[in-house]
């Protein structure tokens, strides 16, 4: 059942083949950057910005309107500052755990990564719909996203893991990617807002700092939501305790 | 033309599918033929799910319950084939495909056998009115552990059939996990949007509520099942 491995004279693969690649030996890249072949880098880092912007559109559509594009081009741009502010601590983590960098071979792991990510995101792109579309709460969509991204980084370890293995290094990987975890929390907070805005607020908040645990803590903040339409009237039997946090509001 | 209907299905523990399903044989007929069980498995134990409510309810929930497991699987399967390629598993989607509907496939004949026990308690219990609240509640309960044991059932069917891939079982162990992560966490929405199923007590019977994607189960346990129980936990102790 193992699929056979790419001869070592393949050319690099573009598009889909890129994607079939990517799934079938995520290795591949690595291997011919060892080698000094080209390996595609370019095309990982916009797959994987592609896979970033689509997963961006889809959890924009828990408020709807200007806030998909909003988020579609928000997400990619937390992707690429992320892994750009971590990058000098994988060249250092893994140069430590003893992988031999070059600098073709550095640039394919991180944008190896990045594509890997995109792609795993571009899977989980219909469970993100579905929850964006039909949650209420910002709190809920909120911890959705971060458990599908826990997810998607858990995944990607192995990539980053073997492709440090392959240069050489023991280890590095774990430690490096709970960093990168708690920078990309970071990274979204400055980027915000990215899943709700209320009406007439602004694009961004460069200017206003904010730490990602007080962002997350607002997510639940008890602060009545833009309406939009008007509120559903609660079932007899069932009050909404806790209905304060921003709903989304395509429910109201 | 491979031999794999339901009865091939529970012949020898279903080994000989599992050979032809992982050698890549036949997928579509495999594929067809799990379907059209899962769906006849299903459709039993919906019709008996929706019976408190009668027939309108009883043939909604026959038609409903297979599609669950239809959108959850057409929601997760990207991800889940992703994701094992990525753990290294050596599967096409298509085999991915045919794996979970074997797993679905195995828990609705589960649920169709026990079909009759749940059958009885429907039965068994008084008419749905305002006034049966605790009858309600208490099918709720049942059958959503009947579902989730034929769940876990047919998830042992996929854990068979991936052990016997050439890989790791961390990697097997990993794969069924989030697997069965990403069945659970879509197909409790999914369930949640295509209420209702037993049936409410105050609202009349229709195929759909009103706004079906308004709200997700698990905002609806955290804002209302959760605050419910405590007030009566604290009525209890005072």
């Amino acid at each position: 059942m193992n699929e056979p491995k790419p001869p070592a004279t393949e050319t690099t693969p573009r598009g889909l083949a890129l994607c079939h690649q990517l799934l079938t030996d995520p290795q591949a890249p690595v291997r011919h950057a060892i080698a000094g072949r080209p390996a595609g880098g370019w095309m990982l880092t916009l797959l994987g910005l592609l896979g970033f912007a689509l997963y961006g559109a889809a959890a924009g559509m828990f408020q709807g309107g200007t806030q998909i594009a909003l988020a579609a081009a928000k997400a990619p741009g937390i992707a690429a500052l992320t892994l750009l502010l971590c990058c000098p601590s994988l060249y250092i983590f893994g140069a430590l755990a003893g992988a031999r960098w070059t600098p073709a071979t550095f640039r394919i792991v991180a944008a190896g990564l990045l594509a890997t990510l995109g792609f795993l995101l571009g899977g989980l792109l219909p469970i993100a719909w579905l929850f964006s579309s039909s949650s209420r709460y910002l709190g809920t969509v909120v911890w959705i996203h971060v458990l599908l991204w826990i997810v998607a980084l858990a995944l990607a370890y192995r990539f980053l893991s073997s492709a440090l293995r392959e240069l050489g290094a023991r280890g590095g990987a774990f430690l490096w990617l709970c960093l990168f975890l708690i920078v990309s929390f970071q990274v979204t907070t400055l980027l915000r807002p990215v899943l709700w805005r209320p009406e007439g607020a602004p694009l961004h908040r460069f200017g206003e700092k904010k730490s990602f645990f007080e962002n997350l803590g607002e997510a639940f903040k008890v602060e009545p939501a833009a309406k939009v339409k008007p509120a559903k009237a609660a079932p007899p039997t069932l009050p909404l305790a806790g209905a304060s946090a921003p709903r989304n509001p395509k429910s109201r | 033309m491979p031999k794999s209907g339901i009865f091939h299905l529970l012949r020898q523990g279903g080994e000989p599918l599992l050979d032809e399903i992982l050698a890549g044989r036949g997928l579509k007929v495999i594929a067809g033929r799990l379907a059209l069980g899962m769906t006849l498995g299903a459709a039993l134990y919906g019709a008996v799910f929706g019976s408190w409510h009668g027939p309108r309810l009883a043939f909604y929930v026959a038609v409903k319950f297979p599609l669950v497991l239809f959108l959850t699987t057409a929601l997760t399967l990207l991800f889940s084939w992703i994701a094992a390629r990525f753990l290294g598993l050596p599967l096409r989607l298509a085999q991915a495909a045919v794996l979970t509907l074997l797993a679905l496939t195995v828990a609705s004949l589960v649920l169709a056998a026990l079909a009759p026990v749940a059958g009885l308690f429907v039965w068994c219990s008084p008419r749905p009115t305002p006034d049966a609240r605790t009858a309600h509640n208490v099918l709720y309960l049942m059958h959503t552990f009947l579902v989730g044991t034929a769940g876990f059932a047919g998830t042992r069917a996929l854990r068979r059939a991936l052990s016997r891939l050439d890989v790791p079982k961390g990697t097997v162990r990993a794969a069924y996990a989030i697997w069965i992560f990403a069945f659970a966490l879509v197909g409790g929405e999914v369930a949640w949007a295509l209420r209702p199923f037993v049936g409410s007590v105050y609202a009349p019977v229709s195929f759909l509520r009103e706004r079906p994607l308004d709200g997700n189960v698990y905002e609806f346990i955290v804002t209302d099942v959760l605050p419910h129980l405590g007030r009566n936990l604290d009525r209890a102790i005072d």
